[in-house]
Parts: structure tokens; sequence; C-alpha cells
């Protein structure tokens, strides 16, 4: 499963080609939402289902992501690419980007490795677009 | 000037000449997760007006956004010194202690927050996470390890195993190393974490994980006391990933005594206890989790 997408570099473009990006990912199959949420987090974009409140799943999913960074970094490993939780009623997805992560909420039955490659190809888009315009910090 | 404003502006965009124009495009810098150019934005802003309270939190928040913590907390404090009860810097700096393992602190922060706003729902759902933490917490010494659990066999491919409990207790690990009660430590952390985001998206109590890094794939397992975590090679097929956590968790239930369903020592292959998965997540492979619960 390939997202159909293709970013262009162009700077002014980006805000528009993100919220495309979260809109693929909403549109897979088993897929019930998604976002991208800054690590401060801010909603970059959202598409979610009018159940979920946006702003507290925004926080806690920013935070979970952050703490995924920061204890791989704390005990040498690698930084987390994605991460999957699954409970009673669904899975979800997080993964991590230049500009934030990546957070897919899905039906219990959905396929995984489907899922982890969409992310997968919607985290290079975005840092392929994002790599000549940002600078990292410190 | 400095480099990023050089940057930014070596693109030939008009300089802002106010300050409401330069945070206005910085806001919208930031929805587009142009961080650098937004923080451009703000220096501008800050140029024009060094008190700004605005700018100032902003350029806390792209601090935390670009993942450089140090300034962002100057930043924060910087506001607070002049509005103590600024309830979105006492969330920024709750955010980053939690971050930085210091829940309690991190848990005041939110509590002086909620008490000047107590509908705040982002300090809500994090004061929410850090009580878990707190609740979660140690209240007796460790029991000593049954030897038997020592002896829980890996399968193959199998690189570490952590067993340990829901408030970060490390109970063993194989090999026995000596950062092994730290990754037991940040993986109940992380999973409390995973479970109140969880539980905000109405999704249910969290039963299993799958952490994905440049080396390993860790497969977990948890019925919210018990955490039993198995590191495999990370191309692992996530149903053999999970078949052989499944495993592991019937033997270390046993072993520890909580349930009679499994083998004293599983052999370290797809276990004739575990079902076949029904689903690609295996998440319904709980009855020794549910068993434990009611």
């Amino acid at each position: 499963m390939r997202l159909k997408l293709a970013l262009e570099h162009d700077s002014a473009t980006r805000g528009r080609h993100v919220r495309d990006i979260v809109q693929e990912l909403k549109r897979l199959q088993w897929v019930r939402g998604a976002l991208i949420v800054a690590p401060d987090g801010f909603v970059i974009a959202a598409e979610l289902p009018p159940t979920a409140e946006v702003d507290p799943l925004a926080a806690l999913t920013a935070t979970l992501g952050r703490e995924l960074e920061t204890s791989a970094a704390r005990l040498g490993r690698p930084s987390f690419s994605t991460a999957l939780f699954s409970a009673d009623d669904g899975t979800m997805f997080v993964a991590g980007s230049r500009i934030g992560y990546l957070v897919v909420l899905a039906d219990q039955q959905v396929n995984v490795q489907a899922i982890r490659g969409a992310l997968a190809d919607a985290v290079a888009l975005i840092d392929a677009a994002w790599a000549g315009g940002e600078v990292n910090p410190s | 000037m400095p480099l990023l404003r050089r940057l930014w502006w070596g693109g030939g965009d008009r300089e802002p000449r106010t300050v409401p124009d330069a945070l206005r495009r910085a806001e919208q810098r930031r929805r587009e997760g142009r961080y650098a150019e937004a923080g451009a934005l703000v220096a501008r802003a800050l140029e024009l007006d060094p008190d700004n309270l605005h700018a100032h939190l902003l350029a806390a928040y792209l601090h935390v956004a670009r993942r450089a913590p140090a300034p962002a907390k100057a930043e924060f404090h910087w506001v607070l010194d002049r509005d103590a009860n600024h309830a979105r810097a006492l969330l920024g700096l709750a955010r980053i202690a939690l971050e930085e393992g210091d829940a309690h602190a991190s848990h005041d922060l939110l509590r002086r927050a909620l008490r000047f706003y107590p509908d705040f729902p982002e300090a809500k759902a994090l004061l929410d996470a850090v009580r878990a933490r707190a609740t979660a917490r140690p209240s007796a010494p460790p029991a000593p390890v049954p030897p038997r659990v020592e002896r829980l066999r890996l399968p193959g491919t199998g690189r570490a195993l952590i067993v340990g409990r829901a408030d970060g207790g490390l109970i063993t690990a194989q090999p026995v190393s000596d950062d092994a009660k730290d990754v037991s430590e940040a993986l109940a952390h992380m999973l409390r974490l995973a479970a109140a985001a969880l539980t905000r998206a109405g999704l249910g109590p969290l039963h299993r994980a799958i952490v994905v890094d440049g080396h390993d794939a860790v497969f977990t397992r948890t019925d919210g006391e018990l955490v039993v975590s198995l590191a495999l090679p990370r191309a692992t097929d996530p149903t053999q990933g999970l078949l052989d956590v499944n495993r592991l968790w019937s033997a270390t239930l046993h072993e520890l005594g909580l349930t009679g369903a499994a083998p004293a020592i599983a052999p370290p292959v797809t276990p004739v206890n575990t079902p076949a998965a029904s689903d690609s997540t295996g998440a319904s492979h709980a009855p020794q989790a549910r068993a434990r619960t009611r």
C-alpha cells in the first residue's frame, strides 16, 4: 500500500501537502483517523472521527513521541521509526518525522505492515520536502 | 542579523516591519511545520518588542517543536516571571519536566495550570497520565525473583527479554545487563503514556506494543500490571513476534504462579498454547490478562 502523493519541495506548498498526507492516510483501509502533531503538541493537520478530542489526544501523542525519542537517546539506542499500540477496540500507530509525529488510529483488524509502509512513505515525503528548508537546532 | 533570519530573508521575502505582522507570519509557518522560518520571524518580532509575551511564548513552542528543551524552558520561565499563572507556559514546562523524568514537578505544574483554568483539556489529559504514573509507584520492596523466571527461553532470534511491573520495577532480564533496570523503567513510562493516549482515543486499555527502531523490533505485552517485552530483529514479521511474546507471556505468568495454563518452560518456537493469530495485531489473545484482572 503506497501513498499516492508526491511533495513539491517549494516551501510555500508544504502546508497544503502535509494536509494531503493526513487525508491520504485517513483513506487507507481500516483507518479511522490520522493527525500530524508537532513535538510541542500543536496540531499541524488532523482528520479524526468526531468522537475524538483532538487537543488532549495531540498533547498525549506528542508527549509519547518525545518519550520514545528521549528514552532511546538516554539508553544509547537508535530513535524509533514506528510504534504500534494495540487495545481492545483499535490500534494506534505513531511515526517520527522531521516536523513532528504522524499518528494513525485504526480498527483492530488493520493490516500492520500496510500501515507501517504507508507511514514510512509519509515520513520520507515529509523529510525530503523539509530537508532543504529547515535548519536543525543547536 | 542572526543566522536563521539571514537564511530566511536570503530568499528575498519581505521583512516584517511590525510585531503583529511578524507574529502572524510566524504562526502561519508554524502551522506548516516550517519551524526555522517561524523562529526567524519570532526573532524579528523580539527585535521590535523585546518584552512581547506572545513572542516569547511562541519562541518557547518553536524550541520544543525543534526538540530543544533547554531554550524552551528559559522562554517558558520568562513568560511565568511576568504572568505566574500563564496556563500554557505551565503546560509547556510540565511537558518538559515529564520528558526529563520529573513526574513530581510535572504534576505540580499541571495542578497549577488547572487551578486557574479547570477546563484546560491538554493539561487534564496530561495530569491523568502523570497520576497514572504516580499511582504505579511501588509501595513495597520487590519480591525475590522466582528462579524459574530467570530460565525463560528466548526464541532463536531473540535479542533481549525484560519482565517487569507496570510501575517500572524489573523482575528479570535476559541477558542480564547493567541497564536492564533503566530499560524497564523507560518501558513502563512509555506504556503509561500510550495507555493514556489510547484511552483518550476511545480505543480501550493497552494490551500490546511494537516499537521499531533502526536495529530492533521490541514486542511488548501487558495487562496493566505485568510487562513482558521481547527484542527481536527489526525485520521480524509482526505476527511471529506477537506469537513469540505471547508464548513468553504465558510462561512468565506460569512461573510467577499467576496462572496454571502454560507449560513450565515453553518451547522457543510458535507455541501450542498460543492460539493462532485472529488478526494481524494478535489483539484478541488476552485470556490470561483478563483472568488476572477479574
